[in-house]
């Protein structure tokens, strides 16, 4: 009896949900075509042989031998642990640093919100070529301009082995962090006024404030933020395609640029590792994905 | 709320409807008259010129053959999208392919043979062999060549001459050698300050110049062994000895720009602009030079110098082809609708189409004065015509290129066509050896040869699929 009344009320929901549904469908269906479907799919014929974008027959894990047998594969994966590295030593911070500096003045402060925002709201490929024509290595390039006008011989900026990467993060530190250090603005804007002022009634100068009020309170963000961050710049591909070609000689090559090569500038005879490469990607960030979602949990519980 | 239901549920239907259109599949090849359509690629998709030349020709042509009907496809030929395109079944029937590429659109049964239908439109005899061998697969044709050329150097005049480097009647001065070149472009260097030579680097430029340079210095690419195993032969010396000269371009001689990471966009704008006095190059790019505000009297071109064990260029040029999902009638209809622009005998279409092009070129300030490679054997009474029209209407000194229509129409170099497996990705791994002795002015020449090949061997040839 009780069995049957519960049978009706789950159906008696779905019906009510019906709603719900009808409006989900469109994007259920684009999620499906989109990304749940390749996603599955482009993992599935990592197994097989691609001729072009025909599956041919099953092939085991020859794909992935051929992806972590290729001779620039370690140097690849290395440079893309470089931008990850890089970016947390140039990128990490800065956010932090100019949402504290936003929260604490008092005057123009929506004027110095917008201003700072202005790199995000550039599209992205203007904003490369722009980064691009600053580095030129000539006399034409706006840095190689500021240097000999101080009398400085003129670098090689992304032409430099040992630069390219640094030169490709200082550009998409510019372009990003404006986003990260809204969030991290917003954060600030909700721990409580009453906070500070009982510290600064208890003798607390500024820093002291900044490690025992806001510090805490700004914790969960923060390490959020840098898992975040080290999933997003691991990916990076879009800055070497369109900046370096991925040279010189492979020194700004990343995994995610690599995977962009075998899908599209292969002839055809990629395809296949480049699935293979994109299911290793996917693992190597999965890991970072579930600690993401357990630190998330965690931080929330603590809220 | 009943009304509301019905109204959501519809407009979701409707979404995913017209999502799941967008996949639908080409449709078969005949209209509701009877007639056969063909949609043809490369469709201009901007007002002008290019835009009435295409429409005039598809007009003359369905009137001369009412059974079939041309349906524009804006889609131009790019390799990052035709894969997806093919495997879609949403190629259109006819398009063009450059030579560059051609063996990979063979190599993966996405261009129709043709050799019959180009068989009974006269074509295969009339063609010149070697252009047919880039398309020949099995002893089958796969595409129609339209455009060949050979390799040069193109220079600008007003450059060479004031290094003096330009004889009075603008004929320029021809290095007979790499080192002459290179030596050429140290006096261009000292007389105007700008680099006097430029050589691309990337996506996959650089390796492809690079190949005629080696060949003359006498290096062999691979070769393929008794049991069809494909084996790199290149760590040679004479490979470290071009690679070398690469790098005493930037270390030695010094003429070349600071910039190293030259894509092909790149390497014609630093040419255009004035930053380069020459580059090795196709009889066409006067096309990729006009944008930068090139005016004609500033384009040249002339033959390729020797290297140390032979003097060899490069060949390539622009091929049809027809998309492997056509019928025959589709075939057919395609390789008529060609013969409209490319046939050698000379009807009134060729006539239009030429006249047509020619107009094209002049409005847009193209230099008229190249003679190209021709694509027939000999004596094609539309070549005829069409080199009429190039004399006839040349707009600049004829000297500037007289010695690059010298080197095509009485080669003394030996013509060779691309390596013949995965050229580009020999071409990219080049592109990293040579951007490396740019950057680098302790690079060990021997080392990065010997690595290439290797990679190239491991990377490349031991993977060949199909």
């Amino acid at each position: 009896m009780m069995n049957t009344r519960k049978k009706l009320k789950r159906k008696f929901n779905l019906r009510d949900e019906i709603d719900a549904w009808v409006l989900l469908l469109p994007m259920v269906v684009i999620l499906y075509l989109f990304v749940w479907r390749p996603t599955v799919m482009g993992a599935a014929w990592s197994f097989f042989d691609m001729k072009a974008y025909t599956v041919k027959d099953f092939c085991g894990f020859d794909n992935y031998i051929r992806v972590m047998t290729h001779t620039q594969f370690l140097p690849m994966l290395l440079n893309t642990v470089k931008y990850v590295l890089w970016s947390l030593v140039i990128g990490f911070l800065p956010p932090l640093f100019i949402a504290i500096m936003i929260n604490e003045v008092i005057h123009f402060k929506n004027g110095f919100k917008v201003i700072i925002y202005v790199p995000a709201v550039i599209p992205g490929i203007a904003a490369m070529l722009m980064w691009y024509f600053m580095y030129y290595p000539d006399q034409t390039g706006l840095l190689n301009m500021i240097l000999s006008k101080i009398g400085v011989e003129p670098k090689q900026w992304l032409n430099d082995p040992s630069f390219t990467i640094v030169g490709i993060i200082i550009y998409s530190t510019w372009k990003g962090f404006a986003g990260t250090m809204l969030l991290y603005y917003a954060s600030l804007q909700s721990v409580s006024v009453e906070l500070y002022e009982a510290a600064i009634i208890d003798g607390a100068g500024p820093l002291r404030r900044l490690g025992y009020v806001t510090r805490p309170a700004m914790e969960g963000i923060i390490l959020l933020q840098l898992v975040r961050q080290i999933i997003s710049v691991f990916q990076i591909m879009e800055q070497p395609l369109a900046m370096t070609g991925g040279g010189p000689n492979g020194a700004s090559t990343s995994l995610s640029y690599q995977l962009y090569q075998y899908g599209f500038n292969s002839g055809g005879k990629g395809t296949g590792q480049a699935m293979a490469l994109g299911v290793i990607i996917f693992l190597i960030l999965i890991v970072f994905t579930i600690f993401y979602f357990w630190l998330n949990r965690k931080i929330e519980d603590r809220c | 709320m009943k009304a509301r239901k019905i109204i959501s549920l519809v407009l979701a239907l409707a979404l995913c409807v017209m999502t799941l259109a967008a996949c639908g599949k080409k449709t078969n090849d005949k209209d509701e008259q009877g007639r056969t359509v063909i949609s043809v690629g490369g469709w201009p998709d901007k007002e002008g010129t290019e835009l009435d030349n295409a429409v005039a020709r598809k007009e003359a042509f369905e009137k001369e053959n009412p059974d079939v009907v041309i349906k524009p496809d804006k889609w131009k030929f790019d390799l990052k999208t035709f894969y997806a395109k093919a495997a879609g079944n949403q190629l259109p029937n006819y398009f063009s392919v450059h030579a560059t590429e051609v063996s990979q659109i063979i190599d993966s049964e996405y261009s129709a043979d043709v050799t019959d239908a180009l068989e009974k439109y006269g074509y295969l005899d009339k063609m010149n062999p070697d252009i047919l061998e880039l398309v020949r697969k099995d002893g089958k044709i796969y595409a129609i060549p339209a455009y060949a050329y050979v390799m040069g150097v193109a220079f600008n005049p007003e450059m060479l001459k004031a290094a003096g480097l330009l004889e009075a009647d603008g004929t320029p001065k021809q290095p007979k050698d790499w080192y002459e070149l290179a030596e050429f472009a140290v006096k261009i260097k000292k007389a105007t300050g700008k680099p006097g030579f430029v050589f691309p680097t990337a996506a996959n430029n650089g390796g492809w110049i690079f190949n005629p340079i080696a060949w003359s210095f006498g290096v062999d690419f691979m070769e393929q062994d008794k049991d069809g195993k494909w084996k790199a032969t290149f760590n040679t010396p004479e490979a470290v000895e071009a690679l070398q000269y690469i790098k005493d371009l930037k270390w030695k001689y010094d003429v070349l720009p600071a910039n190293t990471l030259i894509d092909g966009t790149e390497y014609y704008k630093t040419f255009a602009t004035g930053n380069a006095a020459m580059m090795i190059t196709a009889g066409d790019y006067p096309r990729k030079v006009t944008q930068y505000g090139m005016v004609p009297d500033q384009v040249g071109m002339m033959g390729m110098p020797a290297g140390p064990k032979r003097h060899v260029t490069l060949m390539g040029g622009t091929m049809f082809a027809v998309s492997s999902d056509a019928t025959e009638d589709q075939i057919d209809a395609a390789i008529r609708y060609h013969g409209t622009q490319f046939h050698h005998s000379l009807s009134d279409a060729v006539k239009d189409s030429l006249e047509r092009e020619m107009k094209k070129k002049l409005e847009e300030g193209q230099l008229v004065g190249i003679k190209s490679m021709s694509v027939w054997n000999a004596n094609a009474e539309s070549l005829a015509y069409e080199y009429d029209l190039i004399d006839k209407n040349a707009n600049s000194n004829p000297n500037h290129v007289r010695l690059y229509n010298e080197f095509v129409a009485n080669c003394p170099a030996e013509i060779q066509p691309e390596e013949p497996v995965c050229a580009q990705e020999l071409y990219a791994i080049l592109d990293g050896c040579i951007q490396e002795v740019l950057v680098n002015k302790d690079a060990d020449c021997a080392e990065l040869i010997k690595k290439a090949a290797a990679d190239f061997q491991a990377n490349y040839l031991d993977n060949l699929t199909f």
